[in-house]
């Protein structure tokens, strides 16, 4: 976000906090792309993404008298969006699966790599456009990550909230989400690495 | 000296600045003498950023538009 927007956003807050509706709607039309990928990517539902982001704007209008403007808005109501996605994806779990095996690179007994990766494929991540096919491959192998390494990976790569953040919403230690961390970008990469040697 | 394991292991806090300047030199030897590793350790860079471009949604028109009245009736009762 540019100096640019944050200074354009405190200025409409101020307006808000004052209890001019128009200044809100504005501070809703320029965050509401962001709130509601943060809850789709999170639920995986557009009926709860709809839900979350509007349970987040209206949680948000009713502190607007609390924020004191330290963080940017933009901040702010993304804490808020992952602190509901969160809740949401609690009260609809019903076994929080945290030990299941992820897929990782293997290695041989004296622990050098099993299988060299063949595929250069670290250059093509600065291309502008994704390939849709890759984009299908990554969203599937987002989806099947265990829903405890999911939501760390999210939320840190994704959302790109801090350690401490995570580690406070999730309900784990920071050594614990960077651990989970650490196993949902390695077995990303194995997916995206296997989907290169596909094609 | 770290073989591929723990220099796979480590990759976390090395990228973040957080490892001990002696792990770092052990990590550095290994990358030095392994391309294999070297390329791992670019696409497991890489693909935070893939994986971000990848999961990039925005809102539908008709979601908006369900969100602004929501919020004009919960508002405007306040």
């Amino acid at each position: 976000m540019t100096d640019t927007t944050v200074q354009d956003d405190r200025t409409l807050l101020a307006r808000a906090q004052g209890g001019d509706m128009s200044a809100f709607e504005a501070l809703v039309d320029r965050h509401e792309d962001k709130v509601y990928g943060l809850a789709l990517r999170m639920t995986r539902s557009e009926a709860d993404a709809a839900e979350v982001t509007q349970d987040t704007f209206l949680s948000a209008y009713q502190h607007l008298a609390e924020f004191r403007g330290e963080a940017a808005f933009g901040s702010w109501v993304h804490r808020i969006a992952a602190n509901n996605a969160l809740m949401r994806l609690r009260r609809q779990r019903v076994l929080d699966i945290v030990g299941e095996e992820l897929a990782g690179p293997e290695f041989t007994e004296r622990g050098s790599l099993a299988e060299a990766p063949e595929a250069d494929w670290s250059r093509r991540a600065d291309d502008k456009i994704l390939d849709e096919e890759l984009g299908r491959a990554i969203q599937g192998a987002t989806d099947a990550l265990p829903e405890g390494y999911r939501e760390v990976f999210l939320l840190k790569d994704v959302e790109g909230l801090s350690y401490e953040e995570i580690s406070e919403m999730v309900g784990i230690s920071i050594p614990a989400v960077k651990s989970r961390l650490h196993r949902a970008r390695l077995a990303l990469r194995e997916a995206i690495d296997a989907f290169y040697k596909e094609v | 000296m770290f073989n591929c394991k723990d220099s796979i292991d480590a990759l976390l806090p090395f990228l973040d600045g957080e490892m001990s300047p002696e792990d770092e030199e052990h990590l550095k030897a290994h990358l030095n003498g392994c391309p294999p590793c070297v390329e791992f350790v670019r696409s497991y860079r890489a693909t935070s950023g893939l994986c971000r471009k990848a999961l990039v949604k925005s809102m539908p028109p008709e979601v908006a538009g369900r969100l602004r009245a929501f919020l004009r009736s919960k508002l405007e009762t306040k």
